[in-house]
């Protein structure tokens, strides 16, 4: 009995060990972002993005694509997160497994900080050149000072190839060619081997010779002044010397090779164009909204009125970049990520043609795992209960107007 | 063998121990310092010694010699008024340098493929050896705060200019004027790290023209020795056997 009860123990330790050297083995890639922890209000009341597109799926190493869309910039913006006065285009990959070649809102370059107006809707465009292979997640993403990132839809893009291909060149404003990937890397590395060449050097000096044990009896017995001689001072006086003069000698080649150096380049850019849109005719006014936590729902009670002069229908409920169609009115050809999709996501009480003039309450339901899954339901945890998005309106011709809500939520647990 | 007795029997024997004890606490030393010295630096200079895009002219050359003078300040007091050993700033600093090149090349370049042009340390050798070898001529803590903590701030940027200064080359770029350096900062994308976390030429020093690279060294060397008066006292108090009862000794 004994035998089968060592034999079971072995086994079992055996067993556990494979279970976790196995476990070592198994480190899947972390591709995305953490996108879905981030608090939900954050992503329903500050930026929200629309009309994005991603110019490829498959991109190989050195080409390039973009991501393009606009972004409406939240005018009931959480008093919890800075204004975006101070904000950055981002984007958000694992990493720099793209180089990002451009970026540009409402046609002007922002490789710098920017500052946003609230209320307005801006265009904006990254373009990405191909850098590391492998399956990605990219988004879009605003940075806002005192706010953090604000980060926007994504959609996985496959980069084909080898890094080893790939090359950044960038001409300088001094004529020279280079590539930024390796530029200069050699001069890294023979610098700090010679500096530390030369610290190894002095500890060699010092530690050739008995160190610890015997110095500290020295020092206890009054005999300090005998463990620094004439020949170490000599010594250590080359050294500095020797510092001395390889620093100056460096200082004056480096000078002569790079006679032409700026200084890093920082700033603020304002007066950023946002799109001119025309007012809204169609106005909405929201009587209430409840989120029904067990039906993974989001009901509103919409009073609208066309101010226009054409019937239009609600087609798309999109906040948090989650977007919910009205299948009867809009289907999305733009090839939008699956799972922020719900394209029969959007149920209206009375979706018929609203006439130029007519006022009418509905009923609007938000419905799809989406709630759950980008975990929007937890704004019922937020400090500030409310809801916001973007309501897309067409008419007959397919044309679109948009309208913001912004609303108290209040959660439904039975 | 009793506890009273001598472990080794011949002179030969005790000089071999000794030098093994010798190697023990200078490896063990190397690297407690290297982990400590590598922390500290990291969470009080972190980002102005990741990127190159950070290695401005005024902040940089500022911050960086006065948070890294530290660690040298406490060992060379334990190891020059113990041992009377000019190898404590050195000693710390190539440690940390260990420490960093192996995370940059391990970390930053071989984990999320940041280029090791883009994300190398700074160079802080020079400064630790003119601080060492001055505590050796001296001989007095008061001299190499002074002299010394003044060299380490000044002699920051002539010590790292070799190395940043191919990065700093304009470029034109889309219609705007960059660095490298810059450049390098818009390409390779840290999502965590936007730019207007850059601390880069703010402050008011505006007076002195381009020049500013040496007022800014200046000022980091006075407070370089103040920190180092600071830190040389907590390395002695560190390097105190008031805490062993006499019974343990």
């Amino acid at each position: 009995m004994k035998l089968i009860k060592d034999k079971v123990a072995k086994l079992s330790f055996v067993a556990l060990l494979i279970t976790m050297t196995a476990a070592m083995f198994y480190t899947p890639t972390a591709s995305a972002h953490g996108e879905k922890s981030q608090a939900a209000f954050m992503r329903m009341r500050t930026i929200h993005w629309f009309d994005m597109n991603w110019s490829k799926e498959e991109v190989a190493i050195n080409d390039t694509m973009s991501i393009s869309g606009k972004f409406h910039v939240f005018a009931g913006w959480p008093e919890t997160v800075d204004k975006p006065e101070v904000s950055f285009l981002n984007v958000g990959i694992p990493g720099p497994v793209f180089i990002r070649a451009g970026s540009w809102i409402g046609g002007q370059l922002v490789p710098r900080s920017v500052s946003l107006e609230l209320g307005e809707t801006y265009d904006f465009k990254v373009l990405l050149r191909a850098r590391r292979p492998g399956e990605w997640h990219v988004h879009s993403m605003m940075n806002v000072e005192g706010g953090g990132p604000i980060i926007g839809p994504g959609k996985w893009v496959t980069i084909t190839g080898s890094m080893s291909e790939f090359t950044n060149p960038i001409t300088t404003l001094t004529g020279e060619t280079i590539d930024l990937e390796h530029y200069a890397l050699d001069n890294v590395y023979f610098w700090h081997a010679i500096w530390y060449a030369i610290g190894v050097a002095w500890m060699v000096f010092w530690a050739r010779r008995p160190m610890f044990i015997p110095r500290h009896i020295a020092m206890a017995s009054g005999k300090a002044d005998t463990l620094i001689s004439s020949s170490d001072k000599k010594v250590g006086v080359a050294f500095l010397l020797g510092t001395v003069l390889l620093l100056g000698g460096a200082m004056g080649a480096t000078n002569d090779k790079f006679p032409i150096t700026t200084p890093l380049q920082a700033g603020l850019m304002r007066g950023i164009k946002w799109i001119e849109t025309p007012a809204a005719t169609v106005s909405v006014k929201v009587e209430d909204a409840s989120y029904r936590v067990p039906g993974r729902a989001m009901q509103m009670t919409l009073t609208i009125t066309n101010n226009g002069d054409s019937a239009v229908r609600l087609g798309e409920f999109n906040t948090a970049s989650v977007r919910f169609l009205d299948a009867d009115v809009l289907e999305d050809e733009t090839g939008y990520p699956d799972d922020l999709l719900a394209e029969e996501g959007l149920t209206v009480s009375d979706n018929s043609p609203l006439a130029p003039g007519e006022t009418r309450t509905i009923e609007v339901t938000a419905s799809d795992a989406a709630w759950e899954v980008y975990r929007l339901a937890d704004l019922i945890y937020d400090p500030d209960s409310r809801f916001a998005g973007l309501l897309f309106f067409f008419d007959e011709e397919g044309n679109r107007q948009m309208t913001m809500v912004d609303a108290p939520l209040i959660p439904v647990f039975i | 063998m009793s506890a009273s007795q001598s472990a080794v029997r011949s002179r030969a024997e005790a000089v071999a121990v000794s030098r093994t004890f010798d190697w023990m606490i200078l490896f063990t030393l190397f690297f407690v310092v290297l982990g400590g010295y590598h922390i500290h630096y990291m969470l009080t200079g972190g980002d102005w010694d990741f990127w190159a895009d950070w290695k401005d002219r005024r902040l940089w050359v500022t911050v960086a010699p006065i948070v890294s003078i530290t660690f040298p300040a406490a060992v060379q007091a334990c190891l020059w008024w113990r041992y009377r050993l000019p190898i404590g700033a050195t000693l710390c600093v190539l440690g940390l340098l260990l420490g960093e090149w192996i995370n940059r090349y391990l970390n930053f370049w071989g984990w999320t493929y940041f280029p090791v042009n883009f994300c190398f340390p700074s160079q802080l050798i020079p400064g630790a050896i003119m601080l060492d070898v001055i505590l050796m001529l001296g001989g007095s803590m008061t001299l190499t705060a002074v002299v010394g903590g003044l060299s380490w701030g000044l002699v920051f940027y002539p010590g790292n200019w070799p190395v940043i200064a191919p990065l700093h080359v304009p470029v034109e770029y889309n219609g705007m004027m960059f660095t490298l350096a810059d450049l390098q900062g818009y390409h390779y994308v840290r999502t965590g790290t936007p730019e207007y976390i850059r601390m880069v030429e703010k402050g008011t020093l505006r007076t002195f023209g381009k020049d500013v690279a040496p007022v800014s060294a200046f000022f980091s060397g006075f407070v370089c020795i103040i920190i180092y008066f600071l830190w040389h006292f907590f390395g002695k108090w560190f390097a105190k056997t008031d805490f062993i009862s006499d019974e343990d000794l």
